[in-house]
């Protein structure tokens, strides 16, 4: 415990030099990640009292979110990576991307007592909503500050790793929305019973998002 | 078996087709493992394909779902078919073109190059393939899930083709009388005199090769065989469909025949956007 602390310490400084182990890193994900949406899920309506079980379901999410994206990124960026010639750093460059989730969900957990301090002051769905997007929103952009630095010294051997970076980058964002989306609720509607997965709310962001942005073009009505 | 997924490592790395492994004009690949290779990693890109129909049906009515099924066993069929029958419709004619622009790649080195081309083609398909699946599950609308296949065939066709013509292009330079040295004197001689970085430790399959203009020869022969490649390729997965399946039509093995392949997909981005 103490040891994926200090672990976590050395992840977020610039200067440490530590080879971190994928294991000790995948220990950190799941963690930390656990304890950000744990604190997540505790979210409560007026005159409720918090929801455990919620709490347990969206600290579940949160790791599952990273991993799966991860998982289902990771087999067509080996193929490019191989294609691209890079195939002899690819255990460097799996630590690299598994350092810098570690580090997010290291973010993620700090920033969870502003959340609770939050649902504290209201009671508003919406703005619980709101409010994680931005804390979310910060811990990927520091993620990205993270990669850049894990991947500093692979693109210092060879600046084709410049280039990966960015695939993985689109790679990432495009699969992990929607995998956001598919594990929804992540915080829960408090006016509605507690479900692991809401009923029948798959679907695809992307087609969501484009439906409200046309909809908005037709003036706010449904065609 | 393993010995083929070795093979395709090697081209997929790039170390069967660096210039050393060139000289005598020829690649050393195993072909026929190839192809069992290729057929294998189309039956997985197949089925990640045919996910959606299982998906779709099964929320429909799961009464349904055997349909869905069909589909997804059609599917893991129909990509390797898709790809072996590109290659059996469009060589001869390579072939053929190729000897007339003067290339002097022999039917064999011609056989393998295509064949390592298609894998690389293959490879990404089927590594993007658990992205399409996971997309296929979550998704009900059939005019994203066809243009998302249509966007990882793409990639897949684009790196294979330019693993193609990078291949080609080594080729070439490896039958020409030029010595092979040539390409490694200037690199240390460089590296003597002023300290640039070393040569990349290993050049990949899709390297281009330093300070050298493409042979016209070659872009020749490439412009042609993307052509026919793109073309055949395009309408033969026509032919072969419905790869997907619309999950408002019940299951067929191939579809009428009927309009064509770049209509179809101009029109599922009108319904996607419209």
């Amino acid at each position: 415990m103490t040891a994926l602390i200090t672990q976590a310490d050395a992840l977020l400084r610039p200067t440490s030099r530590l080879e971190f182990r994928a294991r000790t890193l995948l220990a950190t994900i799941i963690l930390f990640g656990l304890f950000y949406g744990a604190m997540m899920g505790l979210f409560f309506g007026p005159g409720q009292l918090p929801r455990v079980l919620q709490s347990l379901y969206s600290g579940a999410k949160v790791p599952m979110l990273l991993i799966l994206t991860f998982l289902l990124a990771l087999p067509s960026f080996y193929v490019l990576n191989m294609l691209m010639g890079l195939a002899p750093d690819f255990p460097q460059v799996i630590r690299a991307l598994l350092a810098t989730q570690a580090g997010l969900t290291v973010v993620l957990a700090s920033l969870a007592p502003f959340t609770l301090l939050f649902y504290a002051s209201t009671t508003n769905y919406d703005a619980a909503i709101l409010f994680n997007a931005l804390m979310f929103g910060a811990a990927s952009l520091s993620g990205q500050r993270l990669l850049k630095r894990f991947y500093a010294p692979l693109i210092a051997r060879d600046r084709r790793h410049l280039k990966m970076v960015r695939v993985w980058i689109i790679l990432y964002a495009f699969i992990g929305i929607q995998m956001g989306w598919v594990l929804r609720p992540f915080i829960g509607d408090p006016a509605q019973k507690t479900h692991f997965f809401r009923e029948g709310a798959w679907g695809n962001a992307y087609i969501e998002v484009w439906d409200k942005f046309i909809d908005a073009s037709h003036g706010g009505r449904r065609r | 078996m393993l010995r083929g997924f070795k093979a395709l490592d090697r081209v997929l790395r790039g170390e069967a087709t660096r210039l050393p492994a060139l000289r005598d004009g020829n690649i050393d690949i195993p072909a026929g493992l190839l192809v069992v290779v290729l057929v294998v990693l189309g039956m997985v890109a197949g089925a990640c394909t045919g996910v959606f129909a299982v998906i779709t049906r099964y929320h429909d009515d799961p009464a349904n779902a055997l349909m869905g099924w069909e589909q997804l066993l059609a599917s893991t069929a129909k990509v390797p078919m898709l790809f072996c029958f590109t290659l059996v419709v469009t060589f001869p004619s390579l072939y053929v073109f190729n000897a007339l622009v003067g290339s002097r790649l022999n039917m064999r080195a011609m056989l393998r190059l295509v064949v390592a081309a298609l894998c690389v083609m293959m490879a990404v398909l089927a590594s993007l393939g658990p992205i399409v699946a996971f997309f296929a599950v979550s998704t009900t609308s059939y005019p994203f899930i066809k243009l998302l296949n249509v966007v990882a065939y793409a990639v897949a066709g684009t790196l294979g083709l330019s693993f193609l013509l990078q291949t080609l292009h080594r080729l070439s330079r490896a039958h020409s009388r030029e010595p092979i040295e040539a390409e490694v004197e200037p690199a240390d001689a460089a590296a003597a005199t002023t300290p640039t970085p070393p040569p990349y430790p290993t050049p990949g399959a899709l390297e281009r090769m330093r300070a050298q203009k493409l042979d016209p020869r070659v872009r020749t022969i490439f412009r042609i065989w993307v052509v026919v490649f793109g073309l055949v390729g395009a309408q033969m997965s026509w032919i072969l469909r419905p790869f997907i399946g619309d999950p408002n039509k019940p299951f067929t093995f191939l579809r009428n025949r009927e309009s064509q392949f770049f209509q179809a997909v101009i029109e599922a981005i009108h319904k996607l956007l419209w």
